[in-house]
């Protein structure tokens, strides 16, 4: 009984020691690419690892899939692309998509009720929706600060903030 | 203490002395130093590859009666291809303004993006430009925007293209000191108009949500840099004129949706080619915004690659075009009187034509460098505009109406002498 009982004892430090080497090891590689489970995105760590502007195809189509949690047609970006092309300013032309988008009964945009029960999850899930990455402690504490404070603003209105910031625009 | 007191005050009199001049009493910076002839300018490029002997020469018989002097008929063989619309003007603009006859393209391949590029630069190039990408040198809403008023934003530079491919791109250029900083609005109207299935019904929030939005896109943008090495995004209108063109893409897009702007706005039926319609979408832009500087083109012409016949047709189209932009001007309030019109084609096409024949028996033409697709006129109207001028001889060249168009907005002495070898174009200025 004493013998199994010290096995059992060697076996549980045996494997607790294999998973925390294990976890040890691997350290760099969790903090350095988290998975988005919901789209199997990379996440940041920071925004500052963003140095890329996005192409028209890109921003449509991460967009879209931002929105939609699905791929946008060839026909619909096509479309778009052609009304990108069409106008000198982008930002404006990014914003009437991200506009038209938003108002699409198919968007998934949680609902006012949802978000302000539990505001904090709202706006770490928001963050890792838009900006492929966490809040940090300021982000999260101050658009909590915001959303609290302001009784009017929807999840619709920090979608469409979110998605017509500059961060938005990189990857 | 004294030399510190010295030193001080001489350091606030020279900043005193920079600053001051350019701070007129309307509250304006950097004004422009030179005299304005007018506040606003419209060059129409009369595009596609027009040849002198379609136009001036008039050897099909007069294809442009608003524009010019003559009744002379269409020529027989090709006149059941030719759309004869009613002319407008009471006088051709030719009477109200200069013609230069012989104006040239004079460098650089006769291809169309390259003659767009020099018309709208100043400057020619003999090498093949990138097309994808702001031409090198500064476009002529560079040089208007920065050497004026801040107050002159993008509302006011407004760059109409009737293509998109390379066109989209001379908004702005590459060269350093100038740039999408003080670039043009750049609009494709009949791309972008037919895209707005994709683009109806925007969430709209009110003026108190929109305020909301920004106070959060404010602190958004305030957590994150902008990479300096990152391409340029291109340029953009302040808040609050950003709001106002939405508006009125928003309006142009319902309207069309509500059939207030139909299909053929002009009741010409078929003829309402994609010149028409452009001209048409410059005129809203006119009429909304009232620009003091507009480019706007037209490129149907260049048919005359495969259709010599529709060709000659295109030219008269866009002459009808050309006039119902002209009275958009002179209707309205603050743009009449005010404004000159310059009208010039890119370049010319061969003397030579092709091997395609059309249904009238006619061969097309090329535009491949040869002497003729060198050869256009040029048409000013408006305001300080000599009146009834014809310039028979060999005078003029399309990198002329860059220093042109800066002496008229008087910002010419402004500009690097070094950047411009253009003239302007005195014979035609009063």
């Amino acid at each position: 009984m004493k013998t199994v009982k010290l096995f059992r004892g060697g076996l549980m430090v045996f494997l607790l020691a294999i998973v925390l080497l294990y976890s040890g090891c691997n350290t760099k590689t969790i903090e350095d690419r988290y998975i988005y489970e919901v789209q199997t995105k990379e996440i940041y760590q920071s925004a500052s690892q963003k140095q890329t502007l996005k192409t028209t195809t890109q921003f449509v189509s991460i967009a879209y899939s931002d929105l939609f949690n699905s791929s946008i047609t060839n026909d619909k970006l096509n479309s778009l692309d052609i009304a990108y092309q069409s106008l000198g300013d982008k930002k404006i032309i990014e914003d009437m998509i991200i506009k038209t988008f938003l108002e699409q009964a198919s968007s998934l945009v949680p609902s006012n009720t949802v978000m302000r029960n539990d505001i904090p999850t709202f706006v770490q899930n928001t963050y890792l929706r838009f900006y492929n990455r966490k809040p940090n402690e300021f982000e999260a504490w101050k658009v909590k600060d915001m959303i609290e404070k302001n009784a009017d603003i929807t999840p619709k209105m920090i979608y469409y903030t979110l998605m017509t910031s500059d961060e938005y625009r990189y990857y | 203490m004294k030399r510190k007191q010295f030193i001080k005050n001489a350091a606030l009199t020279a900043a005193g002395s920079m600053v001051v001049p350019y701070i007129l009493p309307s509250g304006r910076l950097f004004a422009a130093s030179g005299t304005r002839r007018a506040n606003h300018v419209v060059v129409c490029v009369f595009g596609g590859g027009v040849r002198n002997l379609e136009s001036v020469g008039k050897a099909e018989g007069n294809l442009m009666r608003n524009m010019l002097n003559g009744t002379e008929s269409i020529s027989s063989d090709i006149a059941p291809g030719v759309t004869v619309l009613p002319t407008l003007a009471p006088t051709p603009l030719q009477n109200i303004g200069t013609l230069y006859k012989k104006f040239q393209y004079a460098s650089g391949p006769t291809g169309h993006y390259n003659a767009h590029a020099a018309l709208m630069t100043g400057v020619y190039s003999d090498q093949s430009i990138q097309l994808k990408q702001p031409p090198p040198f500064p476009t002529i809403f560079e040089y208007y925007r920065k050497h004026n008023s801040p107050t002159n934003n993008a509302l006011n530079a407004w760059w109409v293209s009737n293509s998109l491919g390379p066109y989209p791109f001379l908004n702005y250029s590459m060269y350093d000191g100038y740039g999408a900083t003080y670039g043009a609005n750049m609009i494709q109207p009949y791309s972008f108009f037919t895209q707005y299935p994709s683009l109806a019904n925007p969430v709209s929030f009110t003026s108190a949500e929109k305020a909301k939005c920004d106070m959060m896109r404010d602190f958004a943008n305030g957590q994150f840099k902008i990479p300096t090495q990152a391409a340029s995004s291109g340029m953009v209108n302040s808040p609050a004129d950003a709001e106002k063109l939405q508006t009125f893409l928003n309006r142009i897009m319902n309207d069309i949706v509500t059939g207030a702007i139909p299909e053929d706005p002009w009741g010409v039926g078929s003829s309402m080619n994609g010149d028409m319609r452009n001209i048409y979408f410059g005129m809203e832009v006119l009429k909304e915004f009232k620009p003091e500087l507009m480019v706007i083109n037209m490129t149907d012409i260049d048919i005359g690659h495969f259709d010599y016949t529709k060709y000659v047709n295109a030219i008269g189209l866009a002459d009808y075009a050309l006039y119902k932009l002209w009275n958009t001007i002179q209707t309205d309030a603050t743009l009449a009187n005010d404004t000159v019109l310059i009208v010039v084609p890119e370049h010319g096409r061969n003397e030579l034509p092709n091997t395609v024949v059309d249904a009238y028996g006619r061969k097309a033409l090329d535009h491949n460098n040869d002497q003729m697709s060198r050869e256009v006129f040029c048409l000013l109207a408006g305001k300080g505009i000599r009146q009834g001028n014809v310039i028979n001889t060999v005078k003029g060249e399309t990198i002329d109406i860059v220093p042109t168009v800066a002496d008229i907005l008087g910002f010419r002495t402004d500009i690097s002498s070094a950047l411009l070898s253009g003239q302007v174009l005195n014979d035609a200025l009063i």
